[in-house]
């Protein structure tokens, strides 16, 4: 077998739901030792999410938990109790880092603090994402998934469309502010190992999932300070087609933003005599009479199947997309040929397919050793040889809830 | 200790364009690499030809989208149509230690500069593809923009209001998350060629990393064969949860209620007490199939106020609440400010504006943009003296034959 990239890096996480969880996730699946402390009882609010299987509620078997937590080991410890605060640092010794996601008064809370963890542990990496970071006063403010795209700016760019500026700004599905934060704290993270890998020593390293979402607004923030606009979700598209057209069969994504591509199609679609009329006679003519160019588009699309236009647009070089269904995703022959999907056996979940490894490495492999931890699967484990408590001390500290 | 930031002394041969692949340079950038984009002006990087431009003035190193996503870096504009670029763009990749591109599958291999080819320029280097659909796999040479990557990876059939088509999200959001999932890619394998001396070729799908983060959808399709249908803004476990609308011209606000501790504090928040003991909203079952009214009631009282006011009253009272931001609220914002989240240096041709910076606090290597986003083949002669060594007459008379162009 050949080694993992990340082979030998031990991880603690004390995560809650998806921003920690996910960074740990990129470092797991590359080979890193990652132990997920939850609190006892409930366990990870990620747990209660689902989806489950046949919609029954189970913390065993949420989906969301199981995508978010393979090849991780997991314990339970109360970080709210002294006892339980003193073995996190007893791991803290041994690991290479420390990722959470609590906010600071949470994190004071379970005993968080750079200065005495890196006392123990002076090459320790800590790594606190938050929502506004540490400091600031929106610091401690209570947000969700939710509030967070809005803070970002991504959802004042999104939603409703000409002629509908009373529908909300609109959010992303899932939890995409969590895994920007999580993206964000897995590259700073292993920025931070490999710089000690240089300079010997740990340190502490924080994002603001805000400024996360803030990098990522694509060119609309910048005409604010370039132009003195101000961009946002209402009003035409600069240029045309790039839009959603129902097919026969389900939806297609028409784009095209080069000239050749919009001649190419029309091409495709048979040269039809309304293609001529002036007020479609360059992209931003398209958009600026979009409505009409539309409903000719959409009633040519009506005929076509998805997957047929799909591949003949495409074998043209004109970049149409299948608005893809998860049904659409999980049959795909192209996905099927890349072997991107990946199976898991759970003990309780039983077989389940999830996403698969985003990149392939030429040496080092993306792997699924194990599924998602069940709660406390590794205390004993963990605990007895990693920490070498004795079977009455374990008893002990379960019977005071500590674990 | 060193405090030097942590990609000090790593050289990165940047041959990416548009978006996704820049964003990924970004964030090595970002983390004190010295990166080189390989531009040319005889097909400049479509973010250069983008708006916004200062005061509306087009301008090849005046828009503010590339200025945006390449700070930090340096531009060496080399012709790689040329015969003789192409082996200039060797020479570089052997004084190199990461190559980053996202160009469709095939392209660089056109170019002569595939990693078979690279590696044996330089034994240990890493390279990332970062194609729309992956280096191999039959649709892998289809053409991938930006904006069809949202539909494609399957995020787009699950945005949306209630009962409308399926929508984009305001980004193209495929790009910064493959960006994202390429640098952490290129930083793993950093880390196995420190501990082993082994590079190695990276395949990156934009599709993919998109699909990465949709585990919801997909897990409700593989467990139960259902697709998530398209709710707007509401959650299955959370009511109310949307973006209400506010008193004045396009102001909203973002919140959220937890739980029924929440609802009632929101309730007594909202000033109408027979509210907190409605039955119609007294569990969180309750309230999800009564969610239309509740929204009623919540938008009828988040009408008499601004995004603000209802965001201090909430934070008072620990419910999640924001406005929903613009630009301009962004820049504004102290907390923003305070964090120092904004990066304003002197560009050659734009002057002091702002532009956000890195997301990250690395407080024992302390990183910062160093400088602006450069100048169309600003650093050209650097690139070329200091780092590859060629004499002053050889760069004129490449100038001149247009290899460096």
């Amino acid at each position: 077998m050949s080694e993992r990239a990340l082979e030998g890096l031990r991880v603690i996480e004390c995560g809650e739901l998806v921003a920690a969880a996910y960074a740990t996730k990129l470092l797991a699946d590359l080979g890193a030792d990652v132990i997920k402390v939850e609190p006892p009882g409930n366990g990870d609010a990620a747990r209660y999410r689902g989806p489950f299987p046949g919609n029954q509620v189970d913390p065993e078997k949420s989906g969301l938990f199981l995508y978010l937590n393979t090849n991780k080991r997991a314990i339970t410890l109360d970080l709210r109790q002294r006892r339980g605060q003193e073995i996190l640092r007893e791991l803290v010794g041994g690991a290479d880092l420390l990722v959470h996601n609590f906010g600071p008064h949470e994190m004071t809370a379970a005993g968080i603090d750079y200065p005495s963890l890196s006392e123990i542990n002076p090459k320790l990496i800590l790594v606190s994402i938050a929502p506004f970071g540490l400091e600031g006063p929106h610091s401690t403010w209570a947000t969700t998934d939710l509030t967070l795209w809005n803070a970002g700016g991504i959802a004042y760019l999104n939603g409703g469309g000409p002629g509908t500026d009373d529908m909300p700004p609109l959010k992303a599905f899932g939890q995409q502010a969590g895994f920007q934060g999580g993206l964000n704290a897995a590259i700073a993270a292993l920025a931070a190992v490999f710089a000690r890998g240089v300079n010997g020593a740990g340190q502490h390293v924080v994002i603001s999932i805000q400024e996360c979402l803030a990098a990522i607004l694509e060119l609309t923030y910048e005409y604010y300070p370039y132009m003195g606009l101000i961009a946002s979700r209402l009003g035409h598209k600069p240029i045309q087609p790039l839009d959603f057209l129902e097919c026969k069969d389900g939806w297609i994504f028409v784009c095209c933003v080069e000239e050749h591509q919009w001649q190419t199609l029309v091409d495709l679609m048979g040269n039809p005599e309304w293609t001529q009329i002036e007020l479609f006679e360059n992209r931003i003519a398209r958009a600026a009479n979009w409505d009409a160019c539309k409903l000719f588009l959409q009633e040519w699309a009506s005929t076509q199947s998805v997957s047929d236009l799909y591949h003949a647009g495409q074998a043209r070089r004109i970049p149409l997309a299948p608005v893809s269904t998860m049904a659409d995703l999980l049959t795909s022959d192209h996905l099927k040929t890349r072997g991107f999907f990946a199976v898991i056996d759970h003990p309780k979940a039983g077989r389940v397919t999830m996403p698969g490894a985003p990149y392939g490495f030429g040496c080092t492999p993306w792997e699924l050793r194990r599924p998602a931890p069940l709660l406390g699967q590794h205390n004993d484990e963990i605990f007895s040889t990693l920490l070498q408590l004795n079977e009455s001390t374990r008893r002990d500290l379960h019977a005071q809830g500590v674990i | 200790m060193g405090a030097g930031r942590p990609l000090e002394g790593i050289r990165v041969a940047d041959f990416t364009w548009v978006w996704a692949g820049p964003f990924c340079t970004l964030q090595l950038a970002h983390l004190g690499a010295e990166v080189i984009r390989i531009e040319t002006a005889s097909r400049p990087c479509v973010t250069r030809m983008l708006p916004p431009w200062l005061d509306g003035k087009p301008g090849i190193n005046r828009s503010g989208y590339f200025n945006q996503y390449n700070q930090g870096k340096l531009s060496l504009s080399l012709d790689l149509k040329q015969p003789r670029a192409v082996e200039i763009a060797k020479e570089l990749v052997a004084q190199s230690d990461i190559v980053c591109e996202n160009f469709a599958a095939g392209v660089m291999v056109r170019f002569g500069l595939g990693y078979e080819v690279l590696s044996q320029v330089k034994p240990d280097i890493i390279m990332i593809a970062m194609s729309g659909y992956g280096a191999s796999g039959p649709e892998h040479e289809y053409v991938s923009y930006g904006p069809a990557q949202v539909p494609l990876s399957g995020m787009s059939s699950l945005t949306g209001y209630s009962g409308w088509p399926p929508m984009h999200v305001g980004i193209s959001y495929g790009d910064p998350t493959g960006g994202l999932h390429g640098a952490f890619a290129v930083l793993a394998a950093l880390l196995y060629r420190q501990r082993t001396g082994k590079g190695q070729f990276i395949d990156l799908s934009q599709q993919e990393t998109s699909i990465a983060v949709l585990p919801e959808g997909v897990l409700a399709q593989t467990m139960n064969g259902e697709q998530p249908p398209r709710s707007g803004n509401r959650d299955p476990w959370m009511a109310p949860h949307g973006v209400f609308r506010c008193a004045g011209e396009q102001r909203w606000v973002s919140l959220a209620v937890r739980n029924d501790k929440e609802w009632h504090r929101l309730a007594s928040a909202i000033g109408n007490a027979a509210l907190a003991d409605d039955k119609r909203f007294s569990s969180l079952q309750a309230r999800k199939a009564n969610e239309d009214e509740l929204e009623k009631i919540i938008t009828a009282w988040t009408l008499q106020h601004s995004p603000e006011d209802i965001t201090e009253v909430l934070q008072g009272i620990e419910i999640a609440s924001f406005p929903a931001f613009n630009s301009q609220d962004l820049s504004d914002d102290p907390h923003l400010n305070r964090a120092g989240a904004f990066v304003e240096l002197e560009h050659p041709e734009v002057g002091r504006l702002r532009h956000i910076g890195m997301p990250w606090r690395m407080l024992g290597t302390p990183c910062a943009v160093e400088r602006p986003a450069p100048c169309l083949g600003q650093h050209t002669d650097y690139v070329m003296s200091e780092i590859l060594g060629h004499s002053d007459g050889e760069i004129a008379e490449l100038k001149s034959a247009g290899v460096l162009r």
